[in-house]
């Protein structure tokens, strides 16, 4: 009985509660936890004194006959089958739909209780096939409402009124015989219907807002737009954020490593030459001692055994495997051996492609083994492919328009790929053209197309095919000009050439090379620098062997080609 | 000067002193609190609008402590003139003028001639009302007369309470919200306080689900008498922005499939013969013999959804048709027969709700309420939030009839619960009683002591189920109550895109 002055424990929503009957525990043994004020009901607080709710709520077990009292519906009086005559047909599965209401309606204007009598008395004046029929009237002045709706939409303010000849567009529409002779009557009569309403709708129509000042005090006024929702803070944003923080986090930590190790780096190498200066004194001391007691050996002793530095291998040009014979590194002039114990990239690079090879022909030969017995008794079980798709992800180049988001876009709207007018049949002339490319009949037969493609480093890459060659006005000294095209992006893999300025073949070669065309001739335009023209390169088969071994280092796969960020950016 | 309400508190004209003194038929006018006979019984009223038709005077009251669905059109004769009368504060009352002043008065202003035939036909229809009463104040009269309770603390007794209660919910959520049963004055004196909070509310709102309440004083009067809908003539509760020509037919007709409206007979008919519907217009998500649920989307189906919020208005007072239907989802429970979908109920719920809703209103129309539609509704609720995962809870401020369909629907879920574990000598957390029932922690927690069944003793919180609620489980066990089948539901959680969010859904 002691629980009233006890502090209670907290409640928490995972603590576990042992459940009992009431005639499981002493009733005058445990006290209600709550009382009545703590309660919150959830009702609006003006409204939990309700006189009925509280009566129900109070109400003390004879409650089952209380409710709270309501307007009673009644029966209605009109004849449910004529104005519900359409009979329903079940569906066996759940019903699917999209429909709006408009479109289940038909047409929107219904004929008023003055319609009626006017269109009554209307048709007295006709013969029968002359008269005009409900749905007739019902169209017409659906025409006239939506007309007036369209063009003038401030009717009810500024009094104006469509007339009948504007009308008559919207009729054309209709079937004319039967409605031609009876519009101008009728816009006649709809005219005055409106003009009795103020030129309001004939249909009462919902108050939307005006966007002025008293709206918002109108309860008439309803269904208001909602302005676009600003971005929200969310868990996946949050998440987002928290990766990247951890990531600089990372580089950061990343760096401070680097240092590290560079610093351990310098101190190892400061120990080295301290070493290396120690090996030095004693080698003088031992020089001085053997030159003291007349020892004569080799001075084998007395200096490093350096390692020869090996001169960088020629790396063997990606799209041409080295023949065979290239493998093995040829005796150097000197004659002495090669590090065989060092493993050549070109070597590695061969044994795995062998490797390779082997793999394949050793599945295509398990897979042919597999199906030797396999008889297909199907009827043409696959259709056959036709070749493999020429286009793989290639398009034709075309210009397209973004559309600009309106400036309350948020950057999420930004996420989702926009519809664009990819799938629109193309117009050959919008074709984007390469300036300084020649595109003659043949190439518009098979236009150009392009891929698009974001390599490592995310460098945008375009690869194109289909382009014409540049005309054939290039010489043989600019044959292998593609070999000293780079773009800028590729700074620091330019080869270094070893050439000696003095050699006569290297003067020769210079003497040789032309003036280029904006030094000879001052009226040509400079050269098109968009995109030097780029072709598999064309081998003198005379070429000496010192521009063979230049060869060995071809600047990139010719294509694709890197463009520069300027260049990628105009298609 | 205590009303007869259940405690002391009075909502009419509860802002201090106001002058006092005797009053006539002529000088009585609006904003004046007068003891009007409710019910056989005097109580204190408010006056919100004065007509005059052809039989006298009328005066539009709203009851002290009553909803507002019992406002009425009271005649002279109702009204106790000896009794003093509480005269409008003079200064508030200006404000409040100046606030009504924008909104049209109910019964001025005609502007053609055409307008004027309808005032015609509306006196006619208030004098067909004068002679035949309004048909449901003799159902209240017909009800038996509820006793101010006695304030008993008996504990089990008001565990017992909201357990009886057959109520169908009608739940306005509304997180801004005026109180329409306070007195102008009051509201005047609430605004200064809170009108900065409630720009801000209203800011809020402006870009996400919920509505907020219009304050103008004309929505505190009905506006639609009678709606002729399917079989049923309903008769509505509270004002709802229809059309404002339609608040001087003496019957408005909507369309039970499309839920479109008509002021007037011939059109209805009409537009019946045009109307091709069937079934609330979107996908069918659950059927059993008995109902079937469609899942709508506001902004696929804008009309359909516009009309029957309307609808849905003339029933919720909380519910407020501020902002569009767009960002919501509205789930239709309909039962079949050979003409159709005939639309029960519904609710509706926002496609993203920040707070954790899972219904923003949910409504049993009249005709089909105190036949435990609504539990299905509620259910219905339930078992979507099952689907996604997530725990749910109605969006606030219930309504009375929603307070009551939900607790009874919580607590027979969680005395099943509990009385099961009881059977297996397990123990129970709050969070595992959430978790089953998809329902909020704090919902369980506000069930539970609602029935007074958390209990601390001998040094632990315990959970006691009172003798009364486990045999009130065993009878409606034998009534055999109509659930849903969650294995019918044939739904998916629709998704959402950040474009969907950001150009309003
Ligand atoms: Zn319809």
């Amino acid at each position: 009985m002691a629980t009233r002055k006890v502090r209670y424990k907290k409640l928490s929503v995972k603590t576990p509660l042992p459940v009992l009957r009431e005639d499981q525990i002493d009733p005058t043994e445990y006290e209600s936890l709550t009382n009545e004020s703590q309660i919150a009901t959830g009702v609006e607080q003006a409204e939990e004194n309700e006189y009925h709710l509280q009566a129900v709520l109070q109400g003390a077990g004879v409650a089952a006959d209380k409710e709270i009292p309501v307007p009673p519906p009644e029966e209605s009086t009109l004849s449910y089958d004529a104005l519900y005559p359409q009979k329903f047909q079940k569906t066996c599965t759940y019903i699917r739909f999209s429909q709006t209401v408009e479109e289940c309606i038909g047409c929107m204007y219904d004929m008023t209780e003055d319609d009626e009598a006017f269109l009554k008395l209307y048709n007295q004046r006709r013969v029968a096939s002359a008269q005009l029929s409900d749905d007739d009237f019902e169209k017409i002045m659906e025409v006239f409402e939506d007309t007036a709706y369209i063009k003038t939409p401030f009717a009810a303010v500024d009094q104006t009124i469509v007339s009948y000849d504007e009308m008559l567009h919207g009729l054309h529409d209709l079937d004319k015989s039967k409605v031609m002779p009876h519009a101008k009557e009728i816009y006649e009569y709809w005219k005055s219907q409106r003009q009795a309403l103020g030129n309001r709708p004939l249909h009462p129509t919902l108050k939307y807002e005006l966007h002025q000042e008293n709206d918002d005090l109108d309860p008439y006024v309803c269904f208001r737009r909602r302005e676009v929702r600003l971005m929200r803070k969310t868990r996946q944003r949050d998440v987002q954020s928290a990766e990247k923080l951890k990531r600089l986090r990372k580089e950061l930590e990343e760096g401070r490593q680097l240092v590290l190790a560079s610093h351990s780096r310098e101190l190892l190498k400061a120990e080295m030459l301290k070493t290396d200066r120690a090996i030095f004194e004693q080698r003088a001391q031992l020089k001085e001692h053997k030159i003291r007691l007349g020892i004569k050996t080799d001075d084998e002793d007395l200096i490093n055994q350096k390692p020869q530095k090996r001169k960088a291998p020629e790396a063997p040009a990606v799209q041409r495997p080295p023949p065979p014979s290239q493998i093995r590194m040829p005796l150097r002039p000197d004659g002495r051996p090669t590090e065989a114990d060092l493993a050549q990239l070109a070597d590695r690079l061969a044994e795995k492609e062998n490797e390779l090879r082997a793999d394949i022909e050793k599945k295509v030969q398990n897979h042919s083994d597999w199906n030797k017995a396999h008889v297909d008794l199907t009827r043409g079980p696959l259709s056959p492919v036709v070749g493999p798709r020429p286009d793989l992800s290639f398009r034709p180049a075309k210009t397209q328009y973004l559309m600009t988001p309106p400036a309350s876009a948020s950057s999420a709207s930004l996420e989702e790929p926009l519809p664009m007018e990819l799938d629109k049949p193309e117009n050959p002339h919008t074709v984007f053209k390469f300036r300084g490319v020649a595109q003659d009949e043949k190439s518009m037969e098979n236009p150009p197309v392009y891929r698009r493609r974001i390599g490592r480093l995310n460098r945008l890459w375009i690869d194109r095919r289909g382009l014409a060659s540049p005309p054939g006005e290039r010489s043989e000294e600019q044959s292998d000009q593609w070999k000293y095209d780079q773009s800028s992006d590729d700074e620091e893999d330019t080869p270094m050439y070893e050439v000696d300025p003095f050699d006569t073949r290297a003067l020769k070669f210079r003497a040789s090379v032309p003036l280029p065309p904006w030094m000879s001739r001052t009226t040509a335009p400079p050269r098109q620098a968009a995109l030097p023209p780029i072709l598999p390169p064309n081998l003198p088969p005379n070429l000496p062997p010192a521009q063979l071994a230049q060869l060995a280092q071809p600047p990139q796969q010719a294509l694709p080609r890197p463009l520069s960020q300027g260049q990628a950016a105009s298609s | 000067m205590s009303p007869p309400g259940a405690n002391g508190e009075s909502t009419v004209g509860s802002d201090g002193p106001r002058q006092k003194g005797k009053a006539n038929t002529d000088t009585l006018k609006v904003g004046c609190i007068a003891w009007v006979i409710k019910d056989g019984q005097p109580r204190r009223a408010e006056i919100l609008s004065i007509r005059d038709t052809k039989s006298g005077r009328q005066f539009y009251c709203n009851f002290d402590n009553f909803n507002k669905r019992l406002d009425e059109w009271v005649p002279v004769a109702r009204i106790d003139f000896n009794q003093d009368v509480e005269w409008p504060n003079p200064e508030k009352e200006k404000q409040k003028e100046g606030k009504t002043k924008k909104a049209p008065a109910v019964s001025k202003k005609q502007p053609s001639k055409k307008a004027q035939k309808k005032v015609a036909k509306r006196e006619q229809s208030v004098a067909s009302e004068e002679q035949t009463p309004h048909p449901w104040t003799e159902f209240v009269e017909s009800q038996p007369q509820v006793k101010t309770p006695a304030k008993t603390e008996d504990a089990e007794d008001k565990a017992n309470a909201s357990l009886e209660v057959g109520g169908t919910p009608g739940v306005g959520p509304d997180e801004m919200e005026l109180d329409e049963d306070e007195t102008p004055a009051e509201r005047a004196k609430k605004e200064r306080a809170q009108s900065f909070s409630r720009e801000e509310e209203i800011e809020k709102l402006r870009t996400s689900g919920s509505m907020t309440q219009n304050p103008a004083e004309i929505s505190r009067i009905r506006n639609i008498s009678r709606v002729e809908f399917g079989r049923y003539v309903l008769f509505p509760w509270y004002f709802s922005p229809y059309p404002e020509a339609f608040s001087q037919e003496d019957c408005m007709f909507i369309c039970e499939f499309c839920l479109s409206y008509y002021g007037d007979l011939k059109s209805f008919s009409r537009h019946r013969q045009k109307c091709t519907l069937h079934h609330p217009p979107g996908n069918e998500i659950y059927r059993d013999d008995f109902v079937s649920f469609f899942e709508i989307d506001g902004r696929r189906q804008r009309t359909w959804c516009r009309n029957l919020c309307l609808l849905s208005k003339m029933f919720l007072d909380h519910k407020t048709l501020y902002y569009d239907v767009d960002p919501f989802l509205f789930y239709v429970m309909t039962t079949r027969d050979e003409h159709g979908n005939h639309l029960i109920g519904y609710f509706s719920k926002e496609k993203e709700s920040t707070d954790g809703y899972n219904v923003a209103c949910i409504l049993t129309l009249p005709q089909y309420q105190r036949k435990g539609y609504g539990r299905l509704l509620i259910q219905f609720s339930y078992e979507l939030s099952k689907i996604e995962g997530k725990l749910g809870s109605p969006e606030k401020p219930l309504s009375d009839l929603g307070l009551l369909s939900y607790r009874q629907y919580w607590s027979e879920n969680i005395i099943e619960v509990l009385l099961q574990s009881s059977e297996r000598e397990e123990k129970c957390t709050i969070e595992g009683i959430a978790t089953t029932l998809a329902m909020t922690t704090q919902d369980v927690e506000h069930t539970l002591q609602a029935l007074k069944m958390q209990v601390y003793h001998k040094g632990e919180h315990k959970v006691v189920v009172p003798e009364k609620l486990i045999k009130q489980r065993e009878k409606s066990k034998l009534k055999q109550k109509r659930i849903i089948d969650p294995d019918l539901i044939q739904w998916k959680p629709p998704v959402f895109t950040a474009s969907n969010r950001t150009w309003g859904w």
